[in-house]
């Protein structure tokens, strides 16, 4: 078990190393010299080389990755191209921002996936299981774009009944944290819903297959009962390989609901910081997601041992 | 940059304030010889009070795209900056009236001399900056040298045309120029001349100190920025205690915020399609006027097919404004046929110098001999660029023209590629900066490539002359210009405001650099 | 898996519980919906290139904003196109961009995961790991962060997605083909000397290539669906060529005008997600009904 954590850290890190590589050599073969969109197109040579100068943008590309790492594990990732203040804290915030975000509407999902889909799983072959298959199928073909766009011209525009945009932090308004979260939350969560209900479903069929599950029932035990006692454990072990996964998506996924309902979340702060060509704040962010998609992974790695008795035992 | 482009394209602004300073201080600059006198008895600001009404302690949100990167336009690029800062943070020695016209600032008053080169300005004594420093001649003097030293955008140029400035008294500051510039006291009502204080100038980019009516709340990137009122402002005391400028990058988001009361101002309205839900709606009022927001399909008449006067000519022909101006920007809008807006002095309607003419189009392609060159319309990824590139595209394409599409990354890519590297053939881009023929087809290295020493000189002229010789000689450069088919001229942004019905003061066209919120009122 | 399991034949079940029964002759109306949506998609992206009731991209200032006519069956949009004849040809850079997405993923993940299957097992953890790596970026950023780099194209974006989807394709192809390489007739290809190679063309590749053609079908939904994103974010098919999610992205603000322009294209897309998402469901069903869980 420990030899298997130890390992597992130990692939984490290796991939933490990998993909820092990976993300500066990408950014140092984009296109437009920060310099020079920071200084507008007909600063002159010189102002751009001095302020290349003054990032250390003329320092060798070895130099600069040690330097950009160094800056990130000493959580100090020094100040922005663009507009000269300290990076550290606006990714604090906006990575906060896009965690409510996504930790409350992938909760939302789970809440929503996982009796659905044990009930279609149940169901399967019943006209209610056939119904919540279809409104799941239907579900994830509707892009997230287009349903905060129809939750806002029902809800906010139409109705009026909640705020058709915006952000407040939860300290500074509670109430008005909720309200605008309702929506956003709803068009990210329901569409992550509808995806996960099918592995829900799929997995709660398979266990349902097993046979202990048989036995169980041959004791008399109702479906239902049965598979809440015995079942719902292992099937959640593709449940969670599959809510990872979606996590890291989310992530970023989050972007374009952020950009729907104005939501300065880590999304919006990336495409800004690409489109100003502010580097080093784009290598923050996408590195913060990169570190943050491969940790849930971590997780879920540890959650299989804690989960499966199967892979506890095959780990000795 | 000379103009600058940002992603709305728009200055919205004007200087709603100061009505009453702008019949007094009209022709200010009209030194046909005598000492003239500037401005009236009593300083613009200091005169009425702002919008008519008491300070309140009401708040006011506004809706904006495009957010400032930073807050330091001596060192940062484009329109957003100024917009929200200039006039309302910082405050120049002059400053534009809603009429165009040049008004007192922090100078009360000023005069000419007779060679048209000396200025005096007789500064206010009451201005004090958010750092607790008086304003004084001094810092006016700073400020000035400041732009030729430190300032690194190439507005700064404006600047050059000063020898030096001279303090005479803490309240009296003389500017001497090297050349009479008509130009030069214009500039000076654009970020260019707005004044710092000696002691200010460390943390432009996060903290900026003027003596305007406002000074900056917080700024919540990604956000908001919020102007609270500044309570030591030397002039009368602005309505709204504070105003909240709000960033939409996605423009129904923006029309949506309004609709649900999250702001109260949609100070640049970005889908004139979406305009009719709002004009049937008794909540709000929609105020249309002009801006200097040139939309101009550029060739680049350096290289390629388009150093070809008759293919320039025959896109020209092959245009058809109305069509392009109702399909791409719902009508709204005013045609032109050269580079000056409606608002400007020497303006003159040059539409009819190249009427949409197919026929005329499709000979003239063919004399050119190009007819077989794909023309590489290379757009920033701007609203009103992408849709009117669509159209530009499918008419260039009836008159028989090959024309291939591209969609540039705005700002980076775009600017590195056609601006930079002037690799393109045309582009769609609105020029928003005030009276900026000059600027842009003044200089040939600019990505225009439009050289012409008949044309600079004539602007020379202009500069250097009387007012009237002025208004004529750059009536002759537009005409030259657009004669020349140095570019086409889609149309000039409109200044389309959408406000809560009871929101008073706000400026029908956007004139300045500034989105002025000092004489704005609620009731 | 001892081989008792893998020998042992299913108990038949109640019907309503384990579901054993798979709808191999049975009519199965996912295979059956999604095979017809699809067809749709491609019977539209073929008639395009025949006929189309107008020039979808021809910018007309007189037919501007129509409702739905006889002659503009699905009315115009605010240039004066035809927005039935802009869906029709939209179906094609829909079907560009998962062919694109799908081979691209397709073309590298299936060796890598048969290659990491058939080699040394410590050797095919480590590709896995590198797998792993890959989908810490996932589509969406990787697709900006090409934009940036490329410019927004269809090609560049799609080819961004195909990459971000590989992972999902290598991971189960090698899973399938450890799957495979435990069989007997494996083993007793592997007794008559046939080397790796052939070992890896001749059985694995076809015994993984359902797998394939299950995931492709769902990779498909997700290229179109991420499309239609990246459309709306600016990054996506540059106009004047018709695409789905630019029409959605330029329908917005006529949505209280015009509703109809955001419902024609939101349908299609819809409908095309729909519809490969079933195909890949109903194909997986058809091919073995135990593959369930391996997605």
């Amino acid at each position: 078990m420990v030899l298997r954590l130890l390992q597992r850290a130990g692939i984490l890190l290796g991939s933490l190393v990998v993909s820092s590589v990976i993300v500066f050599a990408f950014m140092a073969v984009l296109p437009g010299n920060p310099a020079r969109v920071a200084l507008g197109v007909n600063a002159s040579d010189a102002a751009v080389h001095e302020m290349e100068h003054e990032f250390g943008l003329d320092r060798p590309l070895v130099v600069q990755y040690l330097s950009w790492v160094k800056g990130l594990v000493t959580f100090d990732p020094g100040n922005s191209y663009v507009s000269g203040t300290a990076i550290g804290p606006q990714l604090a915030d906006r990575l906060q921002v896009t965690l409510w975000l996504v930790v409350t509407a992938m909760a939302l999902a789970v809440v929503v996936a996982i009796p659905v889909g044990t009930v279609m799983a149940v169901r399967h072959r019943k006209v209610s299981g056939l119904a919540l298959s279809a409104v799941s199928q239907v579900g994830m073909a509707i892009p997230a774009f287009l349903a905060g766009i129809l939750l806002i011209a029902v809800f906010a525009v139409k109705l009026g009944w909640l705020p058709a945009n915006g952000w407040t932090p939860p300290a500074q308004d509670p109430v008005m944290f909720v309200k605008q979260l309702v929506l956003p939350v709803l068009s990210l969560g329901l569409v992550q819903a509808a995806v996960l209900t099918r592995y829900v479903r799929s997995a709660v069929l398979d266990v349902l297959r097993e046979d202990y599950l048989r036995t169980a029932r041959a004791k008399g035990l109702r479906p239902m009962r049965a598979l809440v006692r015995h079942g719902l454990r292992n099937a959640s072990v593709p449940v969670v390989t599959v809510l990872g996964l979606q996590l890291a998506t989310l992530l970023i996924g989050a972007v374009v609901v952020e950009r729907v309902f104005v939501i300065p979340g880590l999304g919006s702060l990336l495409l800004d910081s690409v489109s100003q060509r502010d580097l080093i704040m784009v290598q923050d962010v996408v590195m913060i997601l990169v570190v943050a998609v491969l940790v849930v992974n971590f997780v879920v790695d540890l959650l299989y041992l804690v989960i499966d008795p199967r892979l506890r035992a095959g780990a000795r | 940059m000379r103009h600058h482009i940002k992603k709305t394209a728009l200055v919205v602004a004007a200087a709603a304030s100061l009505v009453l300073a702008s019949c007094s201080a009209g022709s200010s600059t009209s030194g046909g010889g005598d000492e003239s006198p500037g401005g009236g008895a009593t300083g613009g600001a200091t005169g009425g009070t702002a919008g008519g009404q008491e300070a309140s302690n009401a708040s006011l949100s506004i809706g904006l795209v495009a957010e400032p990167a930073n807050l330091d336009f001596t060192k940062t690029d484009g329109a957003a900056i100024p917009q929200v800062l200039l006039y309302n943070v910082y405050e120049g020695l002059v400053q534009l009236d809603q009429k165009g016209d040049i008004a007192p600032g922090l100078a009360t008053s000023w005069t000419v001399s007779k060679d048209r080169k000396t200025y005096t300005f007789n500064l206010t004594k009451d201005a004090k900056f958010t750092n607790g420093k008086p304003f004084t001649a001094a810092d006016a003097k700073f400020s000035i040298d400041r732009v030729k030293k430190d300032w690194t955008i190439s507005l700064k140029s404006a600047m050059d045309v000063v020898d030096h400035a001279k303090v005479v008294s803490p309240t009296k500051l003389q500017v001497v120029l090297s050349h009479p510039s008509n130009d030069w006291l214009y500039r000076m009502t654009t970020r260019v001349g707005a004044m710092f204080s000696r002691t200010g100038v460390d943390h432009l980019a996060t903290k900026p100190i003027g003596t305007g009516p406002y000074k900056l709340g917080k700024w919540t990137r990604g956000d908001s920025i919020s102007l609270l009122r500044n309570n030591s402002y030397w002039g009368d005391k602005p309505y709204y205690k504070t105003v909240t400028f709000k960033y939409f990058k996605d423009p129904t988001a923006l029309n949506n915020a309004l609709l649900t009361g999250t702001i109260n101002v949609i100070g640049t309205v970005q889908t004139p399609e979406s305009l009719g839900q709002f004009e049937n709606n008794n909540k709000y009022q929609v105020i249309e006027g002009t801006t200097n927001g040139e939309v101009v399909l550029s060739f680049n008449n350096g290289s390629g097919p388009m150093k070809n006067k008759k293919m320039r000519q025959a896109v020209r022909y092959a245009i058809d404004h109305k069509a392009l101006l109702d399909t791409c920007w719902a009508g709204r809008g005013t045609l032109i046929g050269s580079m000056v807006p409606p608002t400007d002095p020497w303006y003159e309607d040059l539409t009819g110098l190249y009427p949409h003419d197919v026929a005329m189009a499709k000979t003239l392609l063919k004399e050119s001999g190009e007819a077989n060159e794909t023309l590489r319309l290379r757009i920033p990824t701007l609203p009103y660029a992408v849709s009117c590139g669509t159209v530009v595209k499918s008419q260039l394409e009836q008159a028989g023209f090959k024309v291939k599409l591209d969609q540039l990354e705005f700002p980076a890519a775009w600017l590195s590629t056609v601006f930079t590297n002037a690799d393109y053939d045309m582009s769609i881009i609105a020029h928003v900066e005030p009276r900026d023929m000059g600027a842009v087809f003044g200089d040939p290295k600019y990505y225009t490539r439009y050289t012409n020493p008949a044309f600079s000189n004539l602007l020379k002229q202009a500069d250097e002359g009387t007012e009237q010789e002025q208004v004529t000689d750059m009536k002759k450069a537009a005409k030259m210009l657009s004669q020349d088919a140095a570019a086409d001229w889609l149309f000039v942004l409109p200044n389309i405001i959408v406000a809560d019905k009871g929101i008073t003061g706000l400026p029908k066209n956007a004139i300045s650099e500034s989105f002025d919120v000092t004489g704005l009122a609620g009731s | 898996m001892s081989a008792q399991d893998a020998l042992a034949v299913q108990p038949p079940g109640p019907d309503d519980l384990v579901g054993s029964a798979p709808a191999r002759r049975r009519v199965n109306p996912s295979l059956l919906v999604g095979g017809f949506l699809v067809c749709l998609i491609v019977g539209m992206a073929l008639v395009s290139f025949v006929w189309t009731p107008h020039d979808p991209t021809l910018v007309n200032a007189s037919t501007r904003l129509q409702k739905p006519s006889g002659d503009y069956w699905f009315g115009t949009d605010k240039f004066g196109r035809d927005v039935f004849s802009q869906i029709l040809v939209g179906s094609r850079t829909t079907l560009f961009v998962g062919f694109v997405a799908v081979g691209v993923a397709a073309a590298i993940g299936v060796p890598l995961g048969i290659v990491a299957g058939m080699v040394p097992r410590w050797l095919g953890e480590l590709v896995m790991r590198g797998n792993d790596l890959l989908l810490a970026f996932p589509a969406l950023l990787l697709a900006i962060m090409f934009a940036a780099v490329y410019g927004a194209s269809t090609l560049v974006a799609m080819i961004a997605i195909g990459i971000a989807t590989i992972p999902s394709f290598a991971r189960l192809i090698r899973s399938g083909t450890l799957q495979v390489l435990g069989t007997e007739y494996v083993l007793a290809a592997r007794a008559a000397g046939r080397g790796p190679f052939a070992i890896g063309v001749r059985h694995v590749l076809p015994n993984v290539s359902s797998l394939v053609t299950v995931q492709a079908s769902v990779s498909f939904a997700i290229a179109v669906l991420a499309e239609a994103a990246l459309s709306f974010l600016g990054f996506g098919t540059p106009p004047p060529t018709p695409s789905w999610g630019r029409m959605l992205q330029e329908s917005q603000e006529m949505l209280w005008s015009a509703p109809r322009l955001a419902v024609f294209p939101g349908v299609a897309i819809a409908v095309a997600v729909l519809g490969f998402n079933l195909l890949g469901d109903g194909l997986r069903d058809r091919f073995d009904p135990k593959l369930e869980d391996r997605r």
